[in-house]
């Protein structure tokens, strides 16, 4: 097959031909992307080295290279406690800046995010009384019943709402949220206080209690949902033009709305059933993303977003853990105290329109 | 004009004589019903004597009674708090909770309990220190509402305030769970639970009910004309900027009292003068009714919070934001279009 024209070299795409396969990549994006993806490796192995027990960088590739061997103790610490940690900090990070992201551009509100519209909650409450009233379930049903939860709220929030552009939708969604988190804290008042004291903690969202246990869950799921995210990506770049014009062009509004709309819900519920409630992250990290490299293809601001939502999970948790030795801060605090003030800058630029 | 003036008097007394008569009844029902039911010919013996030997009269004495007054006192000066930020803003959803009064208030009261030099937290400090942290973050959040062409409008000064309030109670657990010593402090009154009323407060603060209620009444005369737009207020006679800063120090006060007392207790402000003012219009006639309402909901909201869930009790917050938690999203969804 034969391109009818050739493509302007200005626009930055570069056409590829795997066989039968044509990409066209915007080579400053890519670049920018895999930078951001080397920085998060970066990242990663940085964060591992820090803690009360520190470990320096260049003794942490000695022993991957297998020169040194490190004491017991350290070789646990190291694999046992900040490996497991690390990873599902990322892997959390990149479901949640997903799942926000996509649900931006579905809802076509920059402001929208799982824990804003109580999505977040309904997972929360649907998977507390899982564990705590349900029989033993594979870890699996944990993050899929939980979807159900949120795509209940997701529902009525749309019911009351009827239009999703404007911030009373927003508005409307914490709302229900808060709600919901008075139904939970009621659920957690009524337990003992030896049972409380863990789920509190995973309520409001720690990555302390990470094992290597539910990193495949959350793999598997992140991956899956990425994929379907990535097949919706083009006509989501349609949407964007409008529901007429996308219908025009051949778009199936419904089919991609309702996939975006699972697939951003299952992400968080998953990084719910895994780590508990962190919010904001899927406010900021498409936010930032635009930022930096634009809102032209949606492909691009997912993979950003997921990059962006690791690494950002990846600094709150790691200054939680290490700003104040021999004391830790819940991510979720961390994130909250860099949330807003980018909340309310959103706010600022928007300030003539509201 | 006689015939006036006692037809308003008239008008006033009769859902004021109802209010007081319901107030009366979910009082008597507060002390009456618990973990264990008192008799009600116990609750006369205790007006006629306080007999210590008595079981019933030791538990109404020491336990119900200081709550119930609690209760009726914080609830009046949530709903008034509310009342008041509602016809100074002219925003059916102004509320100390979610305009960051409280968010405010409880950050101010942890920071000052933290504090190294040991800044005096009881007595009549402590709705004092709460006032302050309430009113600045409500100025901050009507400051930042206020930028741009549309200036404040309802939605941004509601999602400004659940913003600052966000970021104040991070910073507030961020303290709490950093320094052991504070958390132990206020544990139970951060949850917003009458359970942990302060007595001493309680009374250190009805020294500053006395100003408050003057200033709301002050208020509440121009409220009426405020409605109708600065420019009706100004050409009628009325400073709208002295107005607005007593109006706000006065919400503000309210809201510290009631922190300082009970802790964050949300929805209360929202729910009462909503409910008032589908009824009265009148903002005089509103602030006896609201401080009633108040008093009555949130005595109601406490007698739940100890029952629903026995033999635990859930905070007393926890109770209020599920009825109003519902209240204000419907709220945003009638009031905004």
């Amino acid at each position: 097959m034969t391109m009818p024209f050739k493509q302007p070299r200005a626009t930055g795409y570069h056409q590829i031909t795997i066989g039968r396969l044509e990409m066209r990549l915007h080579i400053l994006r890519s670049v920018i992307l895999v930078l951001a993806a080397s920085g998060l490796i970066a990242g990663v192995f940085w964060a591992i080295t820090l803690g009360s027990q520190d470990i320096l960088p260049a003794g942490l590739i000695a022993v991957m290279s297998g020169d040194v061997t490190l004491s017991p103790t350290a070789q646990a610490i190291l694999t046992e406690l900040r490996l497991p940690r690390v990873v599902l900090a990322v892997l959390c990070g990149a479901m949640l800046g997903l799942s926000g992201a996509s649900m931006q551009s579905l809802t076509r509100n920059g402001l929208a995010d799982p824990g804003l519209l109580g999505v977040r909650e309904g997972s929360i409450l649907v998977i507390l009384c899982l564990t705590l009233f349900g029989p033993s379930l594979p870890a699996i049903s944990y993050p899929v019943l939980g979807t159900i939860g949120g795509l209940l709220v997701a529902a009525m929030t749309v019911a009351i709402a009827r239009s999703t552009s404007n911030l009373r939708f927003v508005l409307i969604g914490i709302g229900l949220s808060w709600f919901l988190s008075a139904l939970v804290a009621m659920i957690l008042v009524s337990l003992d206080a030896s049972d409380a004291q863990p789920l509190l903690l995973w309520v409001t969202g720690s990555l302390a209690s990470a094992t290597w246990d539910i990193v495949p869950v959350a793999a598997g799921l992140l991956l899956v949902n990425f994929v379907l995210l990535l097949g919706c990506a083009r006509a989501s770049d349609v949407m964007s033009l409008g529901a007429q014009t996308a219908t025009g062009l051949g778009v199936r509004l419904g089919r991609t709305s309702a996939i975006q709309l699972l697939a951003a819900t299952m992400l968080s519920a998953t990084c719910v059933s895994t780590i508990g409630g962190i919010g904001f992250i899927g406010l900021i990290a498409p936010h930032l993303t635009k930022l930096v490299i634009g809102n032209h293809s949606q492909a691009s601001v997912l993979a950003a977003s997921a990059l962006v939502g690791g690494l950002l999970l990846l600094a709150s948790d790691t200054i939680g853990r290490v700003a104040f030795l021999p004391l830790q801060l819940p991510a979720g605090i961390v994130l909250a105290m860099i949330g807003v003030p980018v909340l309310l800058i959103l706010l600022w630029k928007r300030r003539d329109e509201l | 004009m006689r015939t006036e003036r006692l037809s308003g008097v008239h008008m006033a007394s009769r859902p004021i004589l109802g209010l007081v008569a319901m107030l009366v009844l979910i009082s008597t029902l507060y002390l009456i019903v618990g973990p264990r039911l008192i008799g009600f010919d116990s609750l006369l013996d205790l007006a006629n004597g306080f007999d210590a030997g008595s079981f019933d009269h030791r538990v109404l004495q020491t336990i119900r009674m200081p709550r119930l007054v609690a209760a009726l006192i914080t609830g009046a000066c949530l709903g008034l708090s509310g009342l008041l930020l509602q016809g100074l803003l002219r925003n059916p959803l102004g509320e100390p909770h979610i305009l960051g009064l409280n968010a405010g208030a409880t950050l101010a009261v942890v920071v000052a309990t933290a504090a190294p030099m040991g800044l005096a937290t009881d007595g009549i400090a402590r709705p004092l220190i709460a006032a302050t942290g309430g009113g600045l973050l409500f100025l901050a959040t009507i400051v930042f509402a206020s930028a741009g062409k549309s200036g404040m409008t309802l939605l941004k000064v509601t999602f400004c305030g659940i913003a600052f309030s966000a970021l104040a109670s991070a910073v507030t657990s961020a303290i709490l769970i950093l320094d052991d010593d504070t958390l132990d402090q206020v544990r139970l009154w951060m949850v917003g639970d009458l359970a942990g009323a302060r007595m001493d407060t309680l009374w250190a603060s009805s020294w500053l009910l006395v100003p408050a209620v003057i200033a709301a009444l002050y208020v509440s005369s121009c409220l009426n004309a405020l409605a109708l737009g600065d420019d009706v207020a100004t050409g009628l006679g009325i400073s709208v900027r002295r107005v607005r800063l007593i109006g706000i120090i006065a919400a503000a006060l309210f809201c510290g009292i009631a922190v300082a007392i009970a802790g964050p207790i949300g929805f209360v402000g929202l729910i009462v003068p909503n409910l008032v003012r589908r009824f009265v219009s009148d903002y005089r006639l509103s602030v006896p009714l609201v401080a009633l309402g108040g008093a009555g909901l949130l005595a109601l909201a406490d007698l739940a919070a100890r029952l629903v869930m026995l033999p635990h009790e859930i905070p007393t917050g926890l109770a209020t934001a599920f009825v109003g938690a519902p209240v204000f999203s419907i709220l945003v969804a009638r009031v905004l279009r």
